[in-house]
């Protein structure tokens, strides 16, 4: 083996034995715990700072470039987030110098996954969802295929990479058009159409990857990738009902989101398998599921007004009976 | 300016009408990092996940706890609705709707999930108060009087942790629950005058109703 390889990988080794012994916080312990809670944890965090990101940027008008530089510790994660879309909120340890400062040439671990990650979306179509898609992707932004030895998931991190992009620009999108509603510039929708739009531009986001998304979804199936994608399951269907206008607090929270991660996933599953031009079948299904369920929404009201209606007139009966 | 009248309007027009499906509430996001919406929301923007997870688990039981409290009330009056106690049960139960009324915005507004079992709340509650008040008004009262002393007590420690934290940064949200508490401190106070004590059995029943309370409060800030 080559001297280089072996320095970085002996590097990345001394990093992550850094990190774990820093005992930072309750994240103190990534480095002595199994990978993958420190992957759910990585993986999850990465996905919230590009939402914190989104959700800030929303407010701005020009999204910054991405990879700017970490400041210390003591910066509050929401300053720093207007700036980047891929921080890490927890201190930084790599490449410190004497001051705990960072210098400005140097990067996290986390920003450097982030971007050998999305360089390596490319490769996907090609070479599918698995570690030679991040060895191409790494090559292309100049580093030695070594460095995907911080990837311990391999495909599983590229996935949920790609998930987490798309959420987050599916929520900046949302947002957006919110606040396009506020100032009066757009009509606001009526909730169906909304979902559908919503769930529709999602689904658009698979379309260059949709000869090897079925591979996609099989690895998010996996049990140690389980928690995260649900994470990312719940997180995008609460956003798509909140910028809907759901503001319940009883247990339509609930059923609405059943319902709505329900039309979502059969919807992905018919659209791997569809064949029509530009997916026509697929917006078809996806409309008559949403219909559904809006009808099933109203015949419940309609049935508990009926049923409302029912007791009080079996409480008058009983009142008039009770007078005679 | 602009985006302060804008959040004025907002949270005006959110509490005019019912505030579940209300399209208009869209902007207040979690992370806003702009100051001026600050003022008008009762809680200030989370600057991390622990953050977020404490504060969404204390208004979840928060609304729980005022969830529950209005269905013993709405139980209580169902039995006793028509005797000299109605009107004061029903003055009660005002003062609560208004709490879960509030605290029903501060949920949409900041996006909390509220607890899965609202439906369990809803029957158990309003059994409570059926149950309580077929003893009589002094059962109802006790059944207040215990209720009211677990919810200030559930207040306190919560006002304790955030004062421990940051007082500064939580004020509006203390002033809240500081009111809140006061309200209940009162309900309780009105129970024990209306002879609470005097039902019989009443350490038990005061006892075994805080133990159920203490059960509610556990598992609704983690369900």
């Amino acid at each position: 083996a080559s001297p280089l390889w072996l320095d970085m990988a002996a590097l990345i080794r001394g990093l992550r034995a850094g990190r774990a012994l820093r005992g930072l916080g309750g994240v103190a312990v990534q480095g002595t715990r199994s990978t993958q809670c420190s992957n759910v944890r990585r993986g999850f965090h990465r996905a919230a700072l590009l939402r914190l990101a989104s959700d800030s940027k929303s407010d701005t008008s020009v999204p910054p470039p991405s990879y700017h530089e970490v400041h210390t510790a003591g910066e509050s994660s929401s300053s720093s987030a207007q700036g980047e879309s891929s921080e890490d909120a927890q201190p930084n340890t790599s490449f410190q110098d004497q001051s705990g400062e960072h210098s400005e040439d140097y990067e996290t671990e986390e920003q450097l996954q982030v971007r050998i990650l999305t360089a390596a979306l490319e490769f996907v179509p090609q070479h599918g969802w698995n570690m030679e898609a991040i060895t191409a992707g790494a090559e292309t932004l100049g580093l030695s295929s070594a460095s995907t030895g911080m990837f311990n998931n391999g495909a599983g991190d590229l996935v949920l990479h790609f998930v987490a992009q798309c959420n987050a620009q599916l929520t900046e999108t949302l947002a957006e058009q919110n606040n396009q509603v506020q100032l009066g510039q757009a009509e606001s929708k009526k909730t169906g159409e909304f979902l559908k739009d919503a769930v529709e531009m999602r689904l658009r986001m698979l379309v260059p990857y949709i000869d090897t998304w079925p591979q996609a979804m099989s690895i998010l199936l996996l049990p140690h990738n389980i928690p995260d994608s649900l994470k990312h399951l719940s997180t995008m269907v609460d956003d798509i009902w909140y910028y809907a206008g759901d503001r319940s607090t009883d247990v339509n929270w609930y059923t609405r989101r059943a319902a709505l991660t329900g039309i979502y996933n059969t919807t992905e599953l018919v659209m791997v398998q569809d064949s029509s031009p530009d997916f026509e079948e697929t917006w078809a299904f996806l409309d008559n599921r949403i219909k559904d369920v809006v009808n099933m929404a109203n015949t419940a009201k309609q049935v508990q007004a009926t049923g409302e209606a029912v007791v009080q007139g079996l409480m008058g009966a009983a009142i008039t009976k009770e007078i005679y | 300016m602009q985006r302060a009248a804008k959040c004025a309007l907002r949270l005006d027009i959110s509490r005019a009408f019912c505030p579940s499906n209300v399209r208009n509430c869209g902007a207040v996001n979690r992370v806003n990092g702009s100051v001026s919406c600050r003022r008008y929301s009762v809680l200030p923007p989370p600057r991390d996940e622990e953050e977020k997870a404490m504060l969404d688990s204390m208004l979840r039981v928060d609304h729980a706890g005022e969830y529950g409290a209005n269905r013993i009330y709405a139980g209580q009056m169902a039995v006793l609705g028509r005797t000299q106690t109605g009107p004061l049960i029903q003055h009660m139960w005002d003062q609560e709707k208004m709490h879960l009324e509030r605290f029903n915005e501060i949920l949409g507004e900041h996006r909390v999930r509220p607890t899965l079992l609202l439906p369990l709340w809803n029957i158990a509650g309003f059994a409570l108060g059926a149950c309580t008040a077929l003893l009589g008004k002094e059962g109802a009262m006790a059944c207040t009087v215990a209720v009211e002393e677990s919810i200030s007590e559930h207040y306190n420690s919560q006002i304790r942790t955030l004062m421990e934290a940051d007082p500064e940064r939580y004020t509006e949200l203390l002033q809240l629950i500081k009111e809140f508490r006061d309200d209940e401190i009162e309900h309780h106070d009105t129970g024990l005058e209306h002879d609470a004590e005097s039902v019989p059995g009443y350490l038990l029943l005061k006892t075994a109703i805080q133990a159920g309370c203490k059960a509610a409060i556990y598992i609704s800030q983690r369900i």
